[in-house]
Order: structure tokens, then sequence, then C-alpha cells
């Protein structure tokens, strides 16, 4: 396929989350996700004053959309990549930052909390969810049964006729 | 391959509608959007121009429900058709799991629907990926329209060696548009359990 899969578990995508709790505690924004590039989140927080996250599958296909299009961009004008991108509007912020060149970190915030706090301690964890991230590539694959691909086809069944 | 969560137990896949432009991708899209349960599906994003011609995607994540305790889920996109859109629709291939090909029945589109095929091949081998490692149903939309070309006639030009598992359909009315979702996603969940 076009794009590896990343399948997080376990031991792994506790230390994730961990690392993503952190960051949340001591930025102060509302959400953080991690967003591969194919537009899935591979896991969120969300602080608990925070009011009701948009829709997440939306946010993500549209930030990973934008991060491809940006490294697009990036190539014709003889970069490798742009790392991060920051959308500021009236009242909140959205800052996204490469995680390798799997995933992406996505912060969204509002007005009252400072744009270089988040970026320095955004960049103090993302060596380490890379460093996860990377574990992964060797991990084993995942293997479904014959049943799964049964249950799935009664599902699909039911879904579209 | 689809991305898989195991511990929030999420199976994501992405499917991507391709095909010539106006040959009813994101009808189709709409479609889904409109018979599918409130609690099943999501928003429906579209980055369209101002007279609704898809400018970068049409987006619509899909709940299946649970296949032995993992949520499962498909998450729709269409690409832009037009021809000078190609960077686009390049990105959005990116991780495909499945693809339609949606073809035009148009007696004058026929060049547009072979052309929108090579570009759909060299597209994914750019991502350094063959067609024939892509699960792919072909969809000849449009059947109602007046001087419909036979399907026979389409399919000679984009798949002669009749390959691809082929629906007829007409989109703004609903006509084989879940008959084609159904058999692109038995397709990627099948290559899932054969660990392809």
């Amino acid at each position: 396929m076009i794009e590896p899969s990343l399948a997080l578990y376990g031991d792994a995508f506790e230390r994730v989350d961990r690392h993503l709790e952190e960051l949340l505690g001591a930025t102060g924004v509302r959400y953080c996700l991690l967003v591969d590039r194919k537009g899935f989140v591979l896991s969120h927080k969300e602080a608990l004053w925070a009011p009701r996250p948009p829709a997440l599958d939306s946010v993500a296909t549209l930030v990973a959309s934008n991060a491809a299009a940006t490294a697009a961009l990036a190539n014709m004008l003889g970069e490798r990549t742009f790392s991060e991108q920051i959308h500021q509007g009236e009242n909140g912020t959205l800052y996204v930052e490469s995680v390798g060149d799997q995933a992406l970190l996505t912060l969204i915030f509002d007005a009252s909390v400072p744009l270089g706090r988040v970026k320095v301690q955004t960049k103090k964890i993302i060596t380490q969810v890379a460093a996860i991230l990377a574990e992964l590539q060797d991990a084993p694959p995942v293997q479904f049964s014959e049943d799964f691909s049964k249950g799935a086809s009664a599902l699909l069944d039911d879904l579209l006729g | 391959m689809s991305t898989i969560n195991f511990a929030a137990r999420e199976i994501n896949c992405k499917i991507v509608y391709y095909g010539p432009g106006m040959s009813g991708k994101t009808t189709n899209l709409k479609h889904v959007f409109s018979k599918v349960p409130g609690h099943l599906r999501g928003e429906m994003v579209s980055l369209a121009t101002e007279d609704e011609r898809t400018l970068f995607f049409d987006f619509l994540p899909l709940d299946l429900g649970s296949v032995q305790g993992f949520k499962t889920r498909f998450h729709l996109y269409t690409v832009p058709g037009q021809v000078f859109y190609n960077a686009s629709r390049k990105l959005i291939l990116r991780g495909v799991d499945g693809i339609v090909f949606v073809a035009d029945s148009a007696p004058n589109r026929l060049r547009a629907n072979a052309e929108s095929m090579r570009n759909l091949r060299e597209n994914l081998a750019e991502h350094g990926i063959d067609v024939r490692d892509v699960p792919i149903v072909l969809q000849v939309n449009k059947r109602d329209i007046e001087g419909a070309l036979p399907v026979e006639m389409i399919r000679a030009v984009i798949d002669p060696k009749k390959e691809l598992t082929l629906f007829e359909a007409t989109a703004h009315t609903g006509g084989g548009v879940f008959e084609t979702l159904k058999s692109v996603s038995r397709l990627v969940l099948d290559r899932l359990s054969q660990n392809k």
C-alpha cells in the first residue's frame, strides 16, 4: 500500500497518551491530537474544562490534507518540508507540528494561551513521541482472522443493504 | 494499509472516489450522506468552489460498527476531477485502501474517462504502487442520460481486460451507489483479513 499502517497498541499507546496528557497540562491548550499522515486520529486528549470538541475526524482529515499540501509547496520551493503550521484567528489558534514523517501533533487553544509556550512545550515531547512511533515500525503486522471478514460483511449488509 | 489503533480498538480505512470531472463522485457521497442514519456517519466536509466544483476533496466518515471488538470506520473521499487539479488528486491518494472509479456515460466523455484512468495509474505509480495492488471497483454512472454510451464501450477504454467489478449507476437518484460502496468496502476488509 501507499502508506504503511500505524498500529498503536499496548505500552506504546500508553506512553504516547501520557505525553499528550503532559503536554495538555504544561500548555493549557483545549485539545491535543496525534494524527497520522492519512488523516486518522491516533490519540487525543482534551482539557477537563474544554467545551465539546469539534468533529475530530474532520479536524484530522483537514489537518493531514493541509500538511500534505504544505509539504508539496515546500518541495516546490526546494525545502524537504515545512515542519510546523500555525493558523491564528481572532479567538483561537491551531498549531500543527510534524512528528517525524509519520504523524502530526495538533493543538487547539484560545487567545489566553501564549503561542511561544505551546511551541516550546510541543518541541520537548515531539522527539519522544517520534521515537515511540519509530519503534512501532518494527512491530509485527496485525493479523485478522477469516471471521473478521465474515463479521464485517454482515455489518456491511446491515448498513448498505 | 488501514490504520489500526489497538488501544482505542479502531480500524480506519480510506476509500477514494476517482474519475473525470462532473462524473458524479460528489453526488455519490451526497447520496450516502443523505441515506445513512445520522449516528453512523460524521459531518460531510466539502472543499468546493463557488459553483460547487470540488476544489480539494469531499470527505465523509462512515461507521460500520464493531467487528470482533474493533470499531470499524470508512473514510470516504472524492478527488477534484478537473485535469488541472492533479496535485490535489495525488495528495488525496495518499494512504488509500480502496478506490471507486466513477466513469461518465455521456458520449462526449469517453476520452475523459480514459484519461482519468491513465492519470490514476500514473499517480499511484508515483507513490510507488501498481494499480493492481489496490482494490478498485468501476462504477459507470449517469446511465439514465440520453445517448448514454454502452457500458461495454466505456469498459473497453477503462478496463479492457475486464478485471474490475462493474456497477451501473444513476447517482443522482441513488441507483447503484450503495452496491458500489458495499463492493469496494468488502474488498478492503477482505484484504485486511488476508493481511495484504
